[in-house]
């Protein structure tokens, strides 16, 4: 079942040096429970579609095309204090680094229990209660002092343990998770990749897991979109997608990750870099350093093909050969 | 056997710190415990480890960057701590390193051919036409047009940053490149191509390299052999291909099981250790990972294993592989 569907997102941000265009067109779904990987290099717009999910775009940023459902409802038509309802209840987000979203003049506690107060819970014992259980639930060990402390005397693990049960305490049903593990060590990056997964699987929580790498969305979704220069190259399920990438870019990506068994070969590369956001483009966006380009590449914007019930890719190479 | 480049023995970092502002009364951090190693000619020996494990000043170390408190750097057969700082400066020259992030490590005022003749300037006596004629060279071994001299950083992208970085680093033709972590803050497809980059650059100049990371794919493809540290500790030494098919220190498998990989088929059993890297100021009794190791035994809380040879060119410091075992 869909929960949210991003549909022809277009997102611009003016700056001095004119229109940067961060969002050309994204077209996604996320269904209730998955996890869903949003993954490409810097500069793709994983983190702008993101935002622009629950309104928290910068002041220079403006949605100029698109739609974002969630319940029948348009995210991008609602007012102000509609959407505060469903930011933060319903759609909650975590940042990459938990020490800059955390308030350091509060303590853990405080913080968990303000919004357990904007959701009802008045009493100071209740809330306490509750902050108690959302910290064990995170994995956090000693809740009853963790409680009292400031985000300060917290290590990055915990505080995005925090971080998480502070999203969890309004029992939202998507949580927008923001490369939520990039600050962290490998060995505590499993920690909260696990507990991402456990309330997925336990509370039906839907994820929108944005992040650079793809061994964690490999790991850690169900469902994995590919972005590049603000468009969808590839989207499909994680099985089929890594087992059989399609987009020449997809392709290119996984192939040029080290790994067991690379060893003494040259890693493939993708050469050329990605087109500023400053540039219009007229045909798909990958084309100036896609090894495959044809002349209709540069001019026209390829439509997803299916692959499957699982899967989609938008490049002219999967069209049937025509003669133009 | 040949004598190796880089011999280390013995080496400990301890930092000395006021607790607080208005103490009177110093804590002591054991950045680095005890290290022995070696590293051949030719060589990449890839040093793998979680922030705070001692791998950044373990480079600086060996570069006298920063004066060790014990323990001896044997480089070309020469006892570096011993060496007059005169002497310890031109020895440098064959010595570089290549650090994270070329944006705070190159200067924003220089342009490219003043960063990469910068060493050329200080240690050479080389003519200007002489020094544009090789910083020429040098940007083309990294795969640059000779347009990026007059480039200044801030108009430079992650990856040809970077290879400014190499170039510069290769300007004095060292024997040994210490490189800290040098892709980890590139994109997938800029990381291939530095990779590719030094391993041809190894090749052709027979450079040895020391290669830290935390990044287990990485230096699966580029090291030869791969040191783990943990918490300022060498806790397991062998082959790169040996670790990988066979990690034996439960840090060591750990670390291999919490790294992500691209491939959703395989189903695994991943381990996840509880807690956190203690701090090296007040580290753990005995074995340093024993409160978050699976395998603990009475012992490991109170001895620190010593370094145990399993099989051949494999060494590990557990004491789960004692007796023979």
């Amino acid at each position: 079942m869909t929960l949210l569907a991003v549909e022809n997102l277009h997102v611009q941000f003016s700056t001095p040096f004119g229109a940067v265009y961060a969002l050309r067109g994204i077209d996604f779904e996320l269904s209730k429970g998955e996890i869903l990987g949003l993954v490409g290099e810097t500069g793709c717009g994983k983190s702008v579609t993101g935002r622009s999910i629950i309104g928290l775009l910068d002041e220079n940023a403006e949605v100029t095309q698109g739609r974002v459902r969630f319940e029948n409802a348009d995210l991008l038509q609602l007012s102000e204090a509609d959407l505060r309802e469903i930011r933060g209840n319903r759609i909650a987000m975590i940042f990459q680094d938990p020490a800059v979203a955390l308030n350091p003049l509060f303590t853990i506690g405080q913080q968990i229990g303000d919004v357990l107060r904007a959701h009802g819970a008045d009493l100071r014992s209740e809330q306490r209660e509750r902050a108690l259980q959302l910290l064990n639930d995170v994995g956090l060990p000693d809740p009853a002092q963790l409680v009292d402390v400031y985000p300060h005397q917290l290590s990055g693990g915990q505080q995005q343990r925090a971080m998480i049960a502070m999203c969890l305490a309004a029992e939202p049903d998507v949580i927008i998770a923001d490369e939520p593990t990039t600050a962290l060590d490998v060995t505590i990056q499993a920690q909260i990749l696990d507990l991402l997964r456990m309330l997925q699987r336990d509370r039906e929580i839907s994820v929108i897991l944005i992040t650079h790498d793809l061994g964690i969305v490999a790991e850690t979704c169900q469902q994995v979109v590919v972005l590049y220069a603000g468009r969808v190259v590839e989207k499909g399920s994680v099985e089929t997608l890594f087992a059989q990438p399609q987009h020449p870019y997809t392709r290119g990506l996984l192939s040029a990750l080290p790994r067991a068994g690379s060893r003494g070969r040259e890693l493939n590369v993708i050469s050329g870099t990605v087109p500023s956001g400053l540039e219009r483009i007229k045909g798909c966006a990958f084309a100036p350093r896609c090894g495959f380009a044809m002349p209709r590449c540069h001019e026209q914007q390829p439509a997803f093909s299916a692959f499957g019930p699982k899967q989609q890719s938008a490049c002219f190479l999967h069209e049937p050969l025509n003669h133009d | 056997m040949t004598e190796p480049l880089l011999r280390v023995q013995g080496l400990s970092m301890t930092f000395s710190r006021k607790s607080g502002f208005f103490s009177r009364v110093g804590e002591e951090l054991r950045a680095l415990n005890d290290l022995s190693f070696t590293i051949n000619a030719g060589e990449t020996l890839g040093i793998v480890g979680e922030s705070g494990c001692g791998k950044s000043t373990l480079a600086r170390c060996l570069l006298r960057l920063l004066t060790p408190t014990a323990g001896q750097i044997y480089f070309a057969g020469q006892d570096l701590l011993a060496l007059p700082d005169e002497t310890m400066r031109r020895m440098r020259q064959r010595m570089q390193i290549v650090l994270q992030n070329p944006f705070s490590s190159l200067s924003p005022r220089l342009n490219g051919f003043q960063l990469i003749a910068e060493p050329l300037r200080t240690h050479t006596t080389m003519s200007r036409k002489e020094m544009m004629d090789e910083v020429a060279a040098l940007l083309a071994e990294v795969g640059l047009p000779s347009e990026f001299m007059s480039r200044h950083p801030h108009q430079l992208s992650g990856g040809q940053a970077q290879r400014i970085a190499l170039a510069r680093a290769l300007a004095l033709n060292p024997d040994f490149v210490i490189l800290d972590e040098p892709t980890s803050a590139l994109d997938v497809s800029v990381q291939a191509q530095i990779i590719n980059l030094l391993i041809r650059l190894q090749k052709q100049r027979a450079l040895t390299y020391l290669f830290i990371t935390h990044d287990l794919g990485v230096i699966q493809h580029i090291g030869d052999r791969i040191a783990v540290m943990y918490l300022g500790k060498i806790v397991e030494e062998t082959s790169s291909e040996r670790i990988f098919a066979n990690p034996q220190h439960p840090y060591t498998q750990a670390l291999l099981s919490s790294t992500p990989l691209p491939d959703p088929s395989r189903s695994r059993q991943r381990i996840i250790l509880p807690g956190t890297v203690p701090s090296a100021v007040d580290p753990p009794s005995g074995c340093s990972f024993h409160p978050r190791c699976a395998h603990v035994m009475d012992q490991c809380r109170t001895l620190y294993p010593a370094a145990r040879q399993t099989s051949v060119g494999h060494h590990v410091s557990c004491h789960l592989y004692e007796n023979g075992a």
